[in-house]
């Protein structure tokens, strides 16, 4: 019984370590970074692919890119 | 035969950009898009891709004034946009118009935005005469 108990607490460890893995590679994916925008008082925003924001910047961009200027 | 004075000043605006393009290898195709929305410059002829890309860079320059003022701030400066395709890099000039340019996706983009700011008095200088 305590060996059965053992196997399936190792295994719900093991579900929960892959749970996070994968939580943390799609959060790595979310925040690459697809803008820079530099601001008239000298800041700066960077936008993430995963942002609404980024997502249509980088659609409109891409549409540029293609097309060319 | 005189020569039109518009051209002439278009001509001079197509100069200058194509030393850009010149300096800058990186940097495929550029333009400036005034305030009031006009495309100077462009490698389009008149007609539907021209407008296709005025079109589409007002709305890119719009988008990021549009987060230039989400952030509390007057307008961008300066921007670059990332793409599986390439960059597009503006440039903002004086009075508000901006200095667009396309790269592939392998360009160095800072050094071609190191080139287009120290383009961007004699851009400034011929798109106020050919606007």
């Amino acid at each position: 019984m305590r060996r059965v108990l053992g196997r399936v607490l190792l295994l719900g460890a093991l579900a929960g370590v892959a749970l996070a893995l994968r939580r943390y590679l799609e959060r790595e994916e979310g925040g690459e970074e697809v803008a820079e925008i530099t601001f008239d008082d000298g800041s700066a925003r960077v936008l993430a692919a995963g942002s609404a924001e980024g997502r249509e910047l980088s659609e409109v961009a891409r549409k540029l890119v293609e097309l060319g200027l | 035969m005189t020569e039109n004075p518009e051209s002439r000043e278009g001509r001079d605006l197509e100069r200058v950009l194509a030393d850009l393009r010149a300096l800058s290898p990186d940097i495929r195709s550029c333009a400036v898009l005034t305030r009031e929305g006009r495309l100077l410059g462009s490698s389009h002829p008149e007609g539907v891709d021209r407008e296709r890309a005025r079109a589409m860079l007002e709305a890119l320059v719009g988008l990021v004034d549009e987060v230039a003022r989400e952030n509390g701030k007057e307008r961008a400066l300066q921007a670059r946009v990332r793409t599986e395709l390439g960059h597009v890099l503006l440039v903002r000039l004086e009075g508000g118009a901006v200095l667009a340019a396309t790269t592939g996706l392998d360009a160095r983009v800072g050094l071609a935005l190191y080139d287009m700011r120290n383009a961007r008095s004699e851009v400034e200088r011929a798109a106020k005469e050919a606007a």
